[in-house]
């Protein structure tokens, strides 16, 4: 008896468990238009005809991570798009047509990400997608969208050479080359004493070996010496010996480039070692999720920013309104970021429309327009005012200094925001 | 390098090294048994953990089904870890029963075992996610009690500051070898898992049932898996459903290096593969994984036995 509800038991539990995990074409999520199984037609227009839910419904791509050890992050940027959506649809959508995400797990990997892409192009039959998470991912699946022809906003992409994979490829993410030495010079002002400076950066992720590289060299053009780099993984977990190893050369300042969980049990180590002096953090590290990995030990972090809550224009502060309903909360970059790629994408269809009716072009033919519409339009966003240049660089006015402040407790904490 | 630092790193190596040899009992335990290895051996870790956290009261975030969830009631760091340890214990059994039994009745090669036991980790980390989201969970930082977060072993002008949670794992892992191998070698049901790790037909025939001695591998296997995975998130949180995973990597090159199926060679190993990365030099921190597994393969090269193991293993 046990044997025979067993045996069937198990094998269900091994093929859905195979299934889920391991699918390399896993199902669009329910936001997707119920996209069906034929290739694209050249002629396709951009409301799939076999759509059932909302036959009429604007596919925008969000390819990023959801499971993996990035899905933290993948996860804002999901609650960031889904925002803009309700928000764009109610207000009347693209010329009264709603939009509707087409969303994909890209995992962490490179294989995942192409995978995700390929979807959302071939069956969601997106307009233009906004993904993926890493930068390492983009320079693997951001060709494919190239090739394609289709426009991509990476949300989080800030590594260098990101806009010169295509002429399709853009990011509403800043390079780390212009927020980075923000950071340090914050740190300067607070200690002008500081000589010697130590780096870590995890050095399996593409973007913290960018930003790393930023960091280094805007501390050698500041004159600060560089007395060790130490290198790590973004899954390590036990710093020690690298926490040691630096502590052992004195550094008046710790610049850290890794992710949250990384990064935070870094910072968590290096102060319970007896580090007291600075401590710098990557974009990485810029996320509320670090509060409660290195907790009491967070206090003091600086951040450079590419958003900040507390911008005033009316867009952030609708979007900043309807995250902390969901999420009681203020909305970190993420989802700021991911909110505005959604948004450039719909203000430059919304450009497209007043001319001809969106739902009528083509579809190969609305990718294009709208690569060349995004890259043409200012935008005022919850990051500020943004344009592109016709290489698809994101031009931001703002960035901010962020100093972590922890609550009494040492469990929560906020960003506030250095003048 | 000055003495000082030598000996921090020599500390920093031990503790490290302890986390890694109870990580590997489970492994060289249920290897020992069914000469297989039971990948989902790092999803029951990171259960463990996720179960003491749930336990010490710790509260969910604001993704999955059980958003924002949290326990009426929580227990002390020591119940909710041998509570938590219990869970992951009876989830091992669980996983003996759905994927390691029904292949082994139908006589289906080893390797189909082992694939059905990385569905299982693969399966487990995704019901995590879905349950509870990717969010990083930290153990309260009272967890401890009063203890300092750092024992000075050096002086206040040549301090050599150790992490006090570390110290509590390598002396909490010292204890689990201790007990472990008083069990196997001193306790009636240690003997016959011995015996049906020798031979399962032929303890069957003298009186011992293999099922149930397997069910008990299983348990004693994850239990131990669990307790690490608690001991682990207590000092570094627990980073989300596949926070076991590079655990489970580091376990295998620490069973061959140690000799699979040898409970001191899990240990030795162990140690040795955490000093060999505390004494990594800075310019190749990030290398620390590469070099552990650099040391298994020339271990398979020069000596498949590895350092304790007999040199032929008997499957059974």
């Amino acid at each position: 008896m046990q044997k025979q509800i067993f045996r069937p038991l198990s094998l269900l539990i091994s093929c859905a468990s195979l299934v889920v995990a391991c699918s390399p074409n896993p199902p669009v999520s329910q936001n997707s238009p119920t996209p069906g199984n034929t290739a694209p037609s050249p002629v396709t227009s951009v409301a799939p005809a076999n759509s059932q839910t909302d036959s009429k419904a604007i596919p925008i791509g969000l390819a990023v991570a959801q499971t993996s050890n990035v899905a933290l992050l993948g996860q804002e940027q999901v609650v960031g798009a889904k925002i803009a959506e309700a928000y764009f649809n109610a207000q009347g959508g693209i010329g009264g047509t709603p939009i509707k995400l087409v969303i994909q797990d890209t995992g962490g990997e490179e294989a995942g990400a192409i995978n995700a892409f390929q979807n959302v192009i071939n069956q969601g039959q997106v307009v233009g997608i906004v993904g993926p998470t890493l930068s390492q991912q983009a320079f693997s699946a951001s060709p494919i969208a190239d090739r394609a022809k289709v426009p991509v906003l990476g949300p989080s992409n800030t590594a260098k050479g990101i806009p010169d994979i295509g002429e399709y490829v853009g990011r509403v993410s800043a390079p780390m080359s212009v927020v980075a030495p923000n950071s340090i010079k914050a740190a300067l002002k607070i200690n002008p004493n500081i000589k010697k400076v130590a780096v870590f950066y995890a050095q399996n992720d593409a973007f913290c070996k960018s930003e790393t590289e930023t960091f280094q060299q805007a501390i050698k053009d500041l004159g600060l010496e560089l007395v060790t780099v130490q290198k790590f993984l973004t899954t390590d977990t036990d710093f020690q010996s690298q926490a040691t190893n630096a502590i052992n050369t004195q550094p008046d300042l710790i610049v850290i480039s890794g992710l949250a969980a990384d990064g935070g049990n870094l910072i968590k180590q290096l102060r319970e070692l007896g580090y007291k002096g600075l401590i710098v953090g990557g974009n990485g590290l810029n996320t509320s999720n670090v509060f409660p990995v290195c907790q009491d030990k967070c206090d003091g972090v600086l951040i450079a920013q590419a958003y900040s809550p507390a911008y005033e224009n009316k867009i952030n502060q609708d979007f900043k309104t309807a995250y902390m309903s969901q999420k009681k909360a203020e909305p970190p970059q993420n989802s700021a970021q991911a909110f505005t790629g959604i948004q450039v994408y719909v203000d430059a269809l919304r450009e497209i429309d007043k001319q001809n009716k969106v739902t009528t072009i083509p579809l190969p033919e609305l990718r294009t327009k709208l690569n060349e519409q995004v890259l043409k339009g200012k935008y005022d966003t919850p990051l500020g005012e943004i344009s592109f240049t016709p290489t698809g660089e994101i031009v931001q006015k703002d960035f901010y200094v962020a100093e972590i402040k922890m609550d009494a407790d040492g469990k929560t904490g906020k960003f506030v925001f250095l003048k | 390098m000055d003495l000082t630092l030598f000996i921090q790193q020599i500390l920093n190596g031990l503790s490290i090294g302890s986390v890694y040899a109870i990580f590997a009992l489970g492994y060289t335990l249920i290897f020992s048994i069914l000469g297989i290895i039971n990948f989902a051996h790092g999803a029951v870790f990171t259960l463990g953990a996720y179960f003491t956290y749930t336990l010490l009261g710790g509260a969910f975030g604001f993704n999955g089904l059980l958003a924002n969830a949290q326990l009426p009631f929580k227990f002390s760091l020591a119940i909710a870890m041998l509570l938590g340890s219990i869970g992951a214990g009876l989830i091992g059994v669980m996983i003996e029963r759905l994927a390691f039994q029904p292949l082994r009745k139908k006589g289906s090669d080893p390797l189909l075992t082992v694939v059905s036991s990385l569905g299982v980790a693969v399966a487990i980390a995704n019901i995590i996610q879905y349950l509870v989201g990717a969010e990083i969970y930290t153990f309260p930082a009272d967890a401890y009690g009063s203890l300092p977060s750092v024992i000075n072993f050096g002086s206040a002008t040549k301090p050599i500051p150790i992490r006090t949670v570390q110290i509590i794992i390598f002396t909490v892992s010292v204890m689990i070898v201790a007990i472990l191998n008083y069990f196997i070698t001193r306790t009636k049901y240690g003997k016959a898992m011995q015996a049906v790790a020798e031979d399962a037909t032929t303890s069957s025939l003298l009186g011992i049932d293999p099922d149930k001695y397997i069910v008990l591998t299983f348990f004693v296997s994850s239990f131990i898996a669990g307790l690490a995975g608690a001991l682990v998130g207590s000092s570094v949180g627990v980073a989300g459903p596949y926070f076991g995973i590079a655990f489970g990597l580091k376990g295998l090159a620490v069973i061959v290096l140690g000799g699979l199926g040898s409970i001191p060679g899990a240990v030795l190993g162990g140690f040795l593969i955490g000093l060999i990365e505390a004494f990594v030099p800075s310019d190749f921190s990030g290398y620390k994984d590469a070099i552990a597994f650099a040391i298994l393969f020339i271990m398979l090269l020069i000596k498949p036995e590895g350092l304790l193991g007999r040199k032929f293993v008997q499957k059974v």
